[in-house]
C-alpha cells in the first residue's frame, strides 16, 4: 500500500510489538521510531515488545540511548522490551565504546526474543515485574 | 498530515544546504508539488519521511544542474567553441567575463597561455622563445590556468571576493595544491565564508580526479549517517576487518554528532592511508563555539548536552590516533585514525 520508502516497521502479533529497522536512521528519525513505538504501545495494549536491530551496521551513544529510554518508557507502560538481532561487530563496539546497556533485555534473534516474552508474559501470570 | 505542516520541515532541510533565498523558495514549492502529486499513492504516516528524501533530492539535481552549467563554461575558458546552439546571451556574458579574466592576468602570463592554448605554439619553443625550460613554462601554464579559472569566476559573478584571504583560497583550489591549500587553510575558510564555498564548488570538482580522499558536507542529522557510511565504504575499499569498519563507522557518528549539536556547518574528510602503512585518517572540521576544555571534553561522562557523554571519549577508544585542536569563537577540529592490522 506504501511507496514511500520505509525506514522501520512496527507489527502487532498478538501481545507482541515487533518493531524492526529497516536502514540506518539518523538521529531525528530515531526519535520518531521511539515516539511511533512508545505511542503503539498504548494504542495496542501490547504487553511485549521486540525491537529487531539486525538491519542496522551502527549503533553510537545515541542510538543506545534511545532504545535505553525506549525501554523504559515500555516498561512504564505495562510492557516488556526485548532487542534482537545485535550483530557481533555492533557488539564489539558497544563494549569497547563503553556505553551501559545492562538495563537492556536482550536475545539473539526474533524466535528468542518471542520465545522469551513468552515466558515472560504467560496469560495465566498476574502483574509482571 | 496537513500538506501545510510540511512546510517548516521542508523549507529547514532546504535552507540548510541552499543559501540563496529565492532558491530556497522554489525548491521548497517545487517539493511539496511532489508530496502532492504523491499523496494519493502514499499512506499518510509516510508523508513526512517522504517529504524529507523528496526535499533532499530537489537540492541533489538543483547541485547537479548547477555543477553541469558550470561544466560548460569551463569549455568557454579552455577556449574551445561551445556545440550548443542556444543562449546568445550566455554566451556573451561567458566571452565578456573570459575577457576579464584575461585582462587580470599579467601581460607575460596572458601572452604566453594565448600563444600556447590559441596559437598552438607548444612549450619547447615557447621556453626557447623565454630563456626558460619546458618544464618550467608547463608548471607556469597550469599556475596561469588555475588563475584563469578563479578569475574567470569572478568575473561571472562580477563582484569582487569579500575577504583578503579568499582569493588566495580560491587560487590554492583551482591549482589543486594541496599543501597550499594547508598553508592558506582552505578548508576552514570555505566553511567561513559563503562566497568562497559557492565558487569552490566548480574548482574542486575539476581537481577530484583522486578517489582517495571523499568530503562529507556535515549540517543536519542525516549528514552524520551520510558521514559515517562514506567512512566505512572508505575502510571497506582498503579491507578492513568487519569489526574494524564498525568501530570506524561508530567514531565517525559519534564526532559528526557535535558537529551537528554545537556547530553551525562542519565537514568530514575521509583519507585513505598507505604511507607509513595501510589506514584511513578521518578529520572532522567544523565552525563552531569551539571546545573550551578539551581536556575535560575527553573525560568520560562529560556531555553538555542530554548525551551519554561518551561522544569524544568513546570515539577516542575506538580509533588508534585521535587528536582534538580547538579554538573557543572559531572552531574544532578532530582528526582521528585507524591502522589497518593493529589491535
Amino acid at each position: 500500500m506504501s511507496s514511500g520508502p520505509r525506514l522501520f516497521s512496527i507489527l502487532k502479533q498478538g501481545p507482541t510489538l515487533i518493531a524492526s529497522i529497516h536502514t540506518a536512521l539518523d538521529d531525528s528519525q530515531l526519535e520518531r521510531f521511539r515516539e511511533d513505538l512508545v505511542d503503539r504501545i498504548g494504542r495496542d495494549r501490547a504487553r511485549g515488545v521486540i525491537i529487531d536491530l539486525a538491519a542496522l551496521d551502527v549503533l553510537d551513544s545515541f542510538a543506545t540511548r534511545v532504545l535505553r529510554d525506549i525501554a523504559e518508557m515500555a516498561r512504564l507502560r505495562g510492557a516488556q522490551t526485548v532487542v534482537v538481532g545485535i550483530q557481533p561487530e555492533v557488539a564489539f563496539v558497544i563494549v569497547r565504546l563503553g556505553m551501559d546497556t545492562g538495563s537492556l533485555v536482550t536475545a539473539l534473534d526474533l524466535e528468542e526474543g518471542l520465545e522469551h516474552l513468552a515466558g515472560a508474559t504467560l496469560p495465566t501470570a498476574g502483574p509482571h515485574r | 498530515m496537513e500538506i501545510t505542516a510540511l512546510v517548516p520541515l521542508v523549507r529547514r532541510i532546504v535552507a540548510s544546504r541552499v543559501r540563496d533565498a529565492a532558491t530556497v523558495d522554489d525548491l521548497v514549492q517545487e517539493t511539496l508539488a511532489r508530496v502532492l502529486a504523491a499523496a494519493g499513492r502514499i499512506e499518510p504516516g509516510m508523508l513526512e519521511p517522504y517529504a524529507i528524501v523528496t526535499a533532499r533530492n530537489v537540492v541533489t539535481s538543483l547541485w547537479r544542474e548547477q555543477d553541469r552549467q558550470r561544466r560548460n563554461q569551463h569549455r568557454v575558458v579552455d577556449l574551445h567553441p561551445s556545440e550548443a546552439p542556444d543562449a546568445d546571451v550566455l554566451a556573451r556574458e561567458d566571452r565578456d567575463a573570459v575577457s576579464a579574466a584575461l585582462r587580470r592576468l599579467g601581460e607575460r602570463e596572458r601572452a604566453t597561455l594565448l600563444a600556447h592554448e590559441v596559437a598552438g605554439q607548444d612549450t619547447r619553443s615557447l621556453a626557447a622563445e623565454l630563456g626558460s625550460t619546458a618544464g618550467a613554462v608547463a608548471a607556469q601554464l597550469n599556475r596561469t590556468r588555475a588563475r584563469l579559472r578563479v578569475e574567470y569566476l569572478l568575473a561571472l559573478e562580477a563582484t569582487d571576493p569579500p575577504t583578503d584571504r579568499c582569493r588566495p583560497v580560491l587560487l590554492a583550489l583551482s591549482s589543486g595544491d594541496r599543501r597550499r591549500q594547508r598553508e592558506v587553510d582552505a578548508a576552514r575558510h570555505l566553511l567561513e565564508c559563503g562566497f568562497c564555498a559557492g565558487l569552490s564548488q566548480p574548482l574542486v570538482d575539476r581537481g577530484r580526479s583522486r578517489d582517495d580522499e571523499i568530503h562529507v558536507a556535515v549540517r543536519a542529522d542525516a549528514d552524520v549517517v551520510a558521514a559515517r557510511q562514506a567512512a566505512r565504504e572508505a575502510g571497506a575499499r582498503l579491507g578492513f576487518p568487519p569489526t574494524d569498519l564498525t568501530a570506524i563507522a561508530t567514531a565517525v557518528s559519534e564526532v559528526t554528532r557535535n558537529v551537528v549539536k554545537f556547530a553551525e556547518a562542519g565537514e568530514a574528510v575521509i583519507e585513505l592511508l598507505e604511507e607509513p602503512r595501510r589506514g584511513i585518517r578521518v578529520v572532522v572540521r567544523d565552525v563552531g563555539p569551539g571546545i573550551p576544555d578539551v581536556a575535560q571534553a575527553l573525560q568520560d561522562g562529560f556531555s553538555t548536552y542530554a548525551g551519554l557523554g561518551l561522544g569524544l571519549p568513546g570515539a577516542r577508544r575506538l580509533m588508534d590516533e585521535f587528536t582534538v585542536v580547538s579554538e573557543v569563537g572559531r572552531g574544532t577540529t578532530v582528526t582521528m585514525t585507524k591502522w589497518w592490522g593493529e589491535r
